[in-house]
C-alpha cells in the first residue's frame, strides 16, 4: 500500500516539476499575457487585448496605480506595460537614450543592445549636425529590427480659443506665449490651464511644464523655441560653439528687468550658475532644473555683454536646453532672497508679475519698457494685451464650459471627445498640435516569452493601431513608426509605421513554439 | 483662582485629550505615506529630461529623505513641538502657509452648504413627518432620495453646462473674477465683503458661491430631511407629546417646543459628522469649481507623495473631527438637558 501511495505521490511531483521547469509537452500551449496600464490608458489596454486574443494569445488587463506598477516592473517582475515618456529637447537625447540605452534610467524594457548603445554614444560625440543625424539614423534603424516595445503613438495637443483671439498657435512644447496674440474685444485675456496648480514663480525651483508655460510669459531665457520647436535668439544675440565644451553668447544691450535695472552679462551668469552649480540657490539648496542643462559646468563672464558657458563634457542639445533658462536680476533676487523672489518675482519678460495664488489664478500685467522678444517670431515690441490671467482649472468639462460662456479665451487640454462641439460653435477656435510624449506598449525583452524576436513581432503585427487612434482618440494622435520622435532631431522620416496583419502574427508564434487556436 | 462650571472643565479635559491623539494621528499619517511605492522625487523628476541618478540621489539627500525612517520621524515630531510643520516638497513653501490659504475657501464653502442644507432640509422633514403620507410627504421623499442619489461629479457638472453655460446665470468656477475679491481680511470672501462693505465685492462672491455650495448641499440636505422626518415621527408618537396634548398645549407648541427640540438630536450629530467632513474639503466639488480649497492641496499632496503636507492636513482633519464632535455634545446638552458630556 505505502509503496504505490509513494509512486502516485512521485508521479504528481515529476508531473509539476515538468510543467513549471518548461519541459517541451507534446501539444504547444497558448501564449498568456497581461497588460498593464494605469487607468487612464484602461480602454486602449482592453483594445490591445482584444487584438492580442484575435491571434490565439491569452491576454487580460491589470489596472494600477503608477508608482505601484512602476517599482514592479522596475524590479523585472511585469511582461506586457503601457508606458509613456515625454521629450523637451525636440531630440532623441531625452528621449531614445533615457528609454532605451543599456541601463538607462527609463529602460524598463530591459532593452540592450551594443551597437546600438555605440550608435547613442556617436551621436553624444558627433562634432557636427550632420554626424550626429547620422549616428541617431543608425540607432534607429538597429532599435526597429530589435522591436523592444510595440510602437504606438504621440496624442496631438488641442487647445482652443474665443474666436476675438488673434494671432494665436498652440505650441509643441505646451508653451503659451502671450507676448504675441492680441484681442479683438478687451485687453485682458484668460487662460484656463489644464491643471490643478503650478509650483513656484521662481525660474530655478521647478521641473514641470505647466510652471513654465506660465512663467515664461514673465522672463525671458538667452534662446528661445518656435512653436514648432526651432531655437531663435532671444536675449542673445549670437552664439559661437569655441570648441567642444565651450560656448560664447554675445547678449542684446539695453534689456530692462521689470524694477527699471538694466540686464548685464552678470545677470545671465548669475542665472545659470544659480541653477547648475551645486546650492547654487540660496541656503546651500540645489536648483531641480540642474540636470535639464546637462553637462554644463558653469557660467562666466568675459564683459558686459559677453558670456561663456562652460561644459564637462560635449552637449549636442545645449541651445535647446537653454531654452528652459530664464534670466534673472541679481541683484535683486540677492537683495529679497529666494523667498521673496518665488513671492514677488521680477523678469525682463514682456508681463510683470502682479499676483497671484499658485493653485487658484496668476495675474500679470503689460510691462512697457519691453525690449521686444524674439526678432524671428514676430510680432516684436510691447505686447498686444494689457493683463493676463492663468487660472487653474483643473476639469476639462468645466474649462470648456467657461471658454463656451466666455469667462476665459484660452483652454490648454481640449478632451478629444470635446473638440466637435467647439468646432461646431463659430465663437470658438480649435487647433491641433503634435505632442511631444509618445506613449507605448513595453515589453520585458528580458524574459521569456519576449526575449523571443518572433513573439515581438508578433505583437507589432497583431495591434491595430490606426484603429485605437481613430476610435478611442477619435484621431487625435499620430502613430510612432519608432521609438524616435518625428519632431525630434535626426529622424528618419522614410520609416514606416509596423503593418497590422494578424495572420502573419499568427504564424510567428507558432513558429516561437505557442499555440494559437 | 478661576472657578470652572462642570461643563468647563469637561470642554478643557476633551481639549487636552486631544493632544496625544493629533501625535498618534501624525505618527500614523508618517508611517503609512512611507509604505507607499515611490518617494516624492521620484514624482517630482519623473520622465523630466535628462535627470541623472546622481541628481535624484542629491536632490534625496537635500530633502533628508535619505536618512533612516526614525530620524526622519524624530525631526519631524520635533518640529512638530515646535510648531513647525516643514516644507512643502513640491512648491517649496511653508507647509502652514499652504494649508493656511487653502483653508479659508473650503470652510467658506462648507459654512455655505452646510447653512443651506439645515435650512431646507429641516423645516421640510419636520413638515413631511408632521403630513406623514401626503402629497408633500411623498414628494420631499422622493426628492431626498434623488438628492442622496446623485453623486456631486455629476450634479456640478450638469449644474455648469445648464446654469452657467446655456443659461449664462452663473459663473462656471473660481471664487470671484480678478479685481473684485474682497481686500484679505479672513480670507472669507463673504465675510471680507461685508467686513469692508464691498457690495460688488459681496455680489460677486455670492454669485460664485451658488453652484458649488449647492453641489455640496445637495446630498447632505437630503439626509438631514431623511433623519429629521423619522426622529420627528418617532418623537411625536411619544408618551410626553400626547401627555402635553392632554395638558392642552397648542399644537404649534407641542411640535415646535417639545418635538422638536428633541428629534433634532439625531440630527445634531448628522450634522456635525457632516460638517466635519465637509471642512476636510471637498476634493471633487473643488476640482470642478476650481475652487482653491483645502482637498485640492491635499489630494495632490498625496499623488505627489508631498509627505509634510499630507502629514500636516492629516492633523487638521484629526482635530477637526474632534473639534465638531465636542461642539456636537455640547449642543446636545443644550438640546437636551438630561444629557452631559
Amino acid at each position: 500500500m505505502r509503496t504505490r501511495h509513494f509512486l502516485v505521490l512521485a508521479t504528481i511531483v515529476a508531473l509539476a516539476l515538468g510543467t513549471t521547469a518548461g519541459v517541451p509537452t507534446l501539444a504547444a500551449t497558448k501564449l498568456s499575457v497581461i497588460i498593464d496600464t494605469e487607468a487612464n490608458r484602461a480602454d486602449e489596454a482592453q483594445a490591445i487585448a482584444g487584438y492580442l486574443q484575435q491571434v490565439g494569445i491569452q491576454a487580460d488587463v491589470r489596472i494600477w496605480e503608477w508608482n505601484a506598477l512602476k517599482e514592479k516592473l522596475l524590479a523585472g517582475e511585469r511582461q506586457l506595460y503601457l508606458t509613456d515618456w515625454g521629450s523637451a529637447y525636440f531630440d532623441p537625447f531625452d528621449i531614445v537614450v533615457p528609454k532605451l540605452r543599456t541601463g538607462d534610467r527609463g529602460n524598463y524594457s530591459f532593452y540592450s543592445n551594443p551597437e546600438f548603445d555605440a550608435a547613442l554614444d556617436r551621436a553624444l560625440a558627433a562634432r557636427t549636425d550632420e554626424e550626429r543625424a547620422r549616428a541617431y539614423r543608425e540607432a534607429q534603424a538597429i532599435v526597429m529590427q530589435d522591436l523592444p516595445w510595440a510602437f504606438g503613438y504621440t496624442l496631438l495637443t488641442i487647445e482652443a480659443a474665443r474666436s476675438e483671439v488673434q494671432n494665436w498657435q498652440p505650441a509643441m512644447d505646451g508653451r503659451l506665449n502671450m507676448h504675441d496674440v492680441s484681442l479683438s474685444r478687451g485687453d485682458t485675456i484668460i487662460i484656463g490651464m489644464g491643471t490643478d496648480r503650478i509650483v513656484t514663480l521662481d525660474p530655478a525651483a521647478y521641473r514641470d511644464r505647466h510652471t513654465e508655460t506660465v512663467i515664461r510669459n514673465i522672463f525671458d531665457g538667452l534662446v528661445t523655441r518656435t512653436w514648432d520647436g526651432n531655437v531663435v535668439p532671444e536675449i542673445a544675440e549670437s552664439w559661437e560653439r569655441v570648441s567642444d565644451t565651450e560656448w560664447v553668447f554675445r547678449l542684446r544691450k539695453g534689456i530692462k528687468f521689470h524694477d527699471g535695472s538694466t540686464l548685464t552679462a552678470d545677470d545671465v551668469v548669475f542665472s545659470i550658475n544659480r541653477v547648475v552649480l551645486e546650492g547654487g540657490m540660496g541656503d546651500g539648496m540645489t536648483s531641480p532644473r540642474k540636470g535639464l542643462l546637462g553637462t554644463v559646468q558653469r557660467a562666466e563672464k568675459i564683459d558686459d555683454s559677453t558670456v561663456r558657458v562652460v561644459l564637462s563634457e560635449p552637449f549636442p542639445v545645449l541651445l535647446q536646453a537653454m531654452v528652459h533658462v530664464q534670466i534673472v536680476p541679481m541683484a535683486y533676487v540677492q537683495s529679497v532672497g529666494d523667498d521673496g523672489f518665488a513671492r514677488q518675482p521680477v523678469g525682463c519678460g514682456p508681463f510683470r508679475f502682479v499676483e497671484g495664488r499658485l493653485d487658484d489664478r496668476v495675474v500679470m500685467e503689460r510691462f512697457d519698457d519691453y525690449w521686444g522678444g524674439a526678432p524671428d517670431i514676430p510680432p516684436v515690441g510691447p505686447a498686444k494685451v494689457r493683463r493676463v490671467i492663468f487660472r487653474m482649472m483643473p476639469d476639462p468639462t468645466v474649462r470648456v464650459a467657461a471658454l463656451m460662456s466666455g469667462e476665459v479665451h484660452i483652454i490648454q487640454s481640449v478632451p478629444p471627445h470635446m473638440v466637435a462641439a467647439l468646432e461646431a460653435d463659430s465663437r470658438i477656435q480649435v487647433k491641433t498640435v503634435e505632442g511631444t510624449t509618445a506613449y507605448n506598449l513595453e515589453m520585458n525583452v528580458a524574459k521569456p516569452p519576449f526575449d523571443d524576436i518572433r513573439v515581438r513581432q508578433a505583437i507589432n503585427y497583431a495591434i491595430d493601431w490606426d484603429a485605437i487612434i481613430a476610435t478611442i482618440y477619435e484621431n487625435n494622435a499620430s502613430r510612432l513608426a519608432s521609438p524616435f520622435l518625428p519632431s525630434g532631431f535626426g529622424y528618419d522620416p522614410t520609416v514606416r509605421p509596423w503593418p497590422y496583419d494578424p495572420a502573419k502574427a499568427r504564424a510567428l508564434l507558432e513558429e516561437a513554439g505557442f499555440s494559437t487556436r | 483662582m478661576i472657578r470652572l462650571t462642570k461643563l468647563q472643565v469637561r470642554v478643557v479635559e476633551r481639549i487636552i485629550a486631544t493632544i496625544p491623539l493629533a501625535l498618534a494621528v501624525a505618527v500614523a499619517a508618517f508611517v503609512f505615506m512611507r509604505m507607499l511605492p515611490g518617494d516624492p522625487v521620484d514624482i517630482m523628476m519623473g520622465e523630466a529630461a535628462g535627470v541623472a541618478q546622481g541628481e535624484i540621489e542629491a536632490l534625496r539627500r537635500q530633502l533628508g529623505l535619505d536618512q533612516p525612517i526614525l530620524v526622519q520621524l524624530s525631526n519631524y515630531l520635533k518640529g512638530v513641538f515646535r510648531g513647525d510643520l516643514g516644507y512643502s516638497i513640491i512648491r517649496g513653501r511653508p507647509v502652514a502657509e499652504v494649508i493656511g490659504e487653502a483653508i479659508p475657501a473650503t470652510v467658506e464653502l462648507a459654512v455655505c452648504a452646510m447653512v443651506i442644507s439645515v435650512l431646507v432640509g429641516v423645516p421640510l422633514g419636520t413638515a413631511s413627518a408632521l403630513k406623514q403620507n401626503t402629497a408633500l410627504d411623498r414628494a420631499t421623499s422622493a426628492a431626498s432620495f434623488l438628492g442622496i442619489s446623485m453623486p456631486p461629479f455629476w450634479l456640478g457638472i450638469v449644474a455648469i453646462l445648464v446654469l452657467a453655460m446655456n443659461l449664462g446665470w452663473l459663473p462656471t468656477s473660481g471664487r470671484a473674477p480678478y479685481g473684485y475679491e474682497p481686500r484679505h481680511i479672513t480670507g472669507l470672501f463673504i465675510l471680507d465683503s461685508i467686513l469692508t462693505w464691498d457690495p460688488e465685492a459681496l455680489a460677486a462672491s455670492l454669485r460664485h458661491l451658488v453652484l458649488p455650495s449647492l453641489t455640496l448641499a445637495t446630498g447632505v440636505t437630503a439626509v438631514v430631511v431623511r433623519i429629521t422626518r423619522s426622529s420627528m415621527l418617532d418623537v411625536m408618537r411619544a408618551d410626553y407629546i400626547t401627555f402635553a396634548r392632554a395638558k392642552g398645549v397648542p399644537e404649534r407648541a407641542v411640535t415646535v417646543k417639545h418635538a422638536l427640540r428633541n428629534a433634532m438630536i439625531p440630527t445634531a450629530t448628522l450634522v456635525g459628522l457632516e460638517f466635519g467632513s465637509l471642512l476636510g474639503g471637498n476634493m471633487i466639488v473643488e476640482t470642478i469649481f476650481s475652487w482653491p480649497g483645502l482637498g485640492r492641496v491635499v489630494v495632490d499632496a498625496i499623488f505627489a507623495q508631498d509627505y509634510p503636507v499630507v502629514q500636516a492636513a492629516v492633523m487638521v482633519y484629526a482635530l477637526t473631527y474632534v473639534g465638531m464632535n465636542l461642539i456636537t455634545d455640547i449642543v446636545y446638552t443644550v438640546l437636551n438637558p438630561r444629557m452631559s458630556i
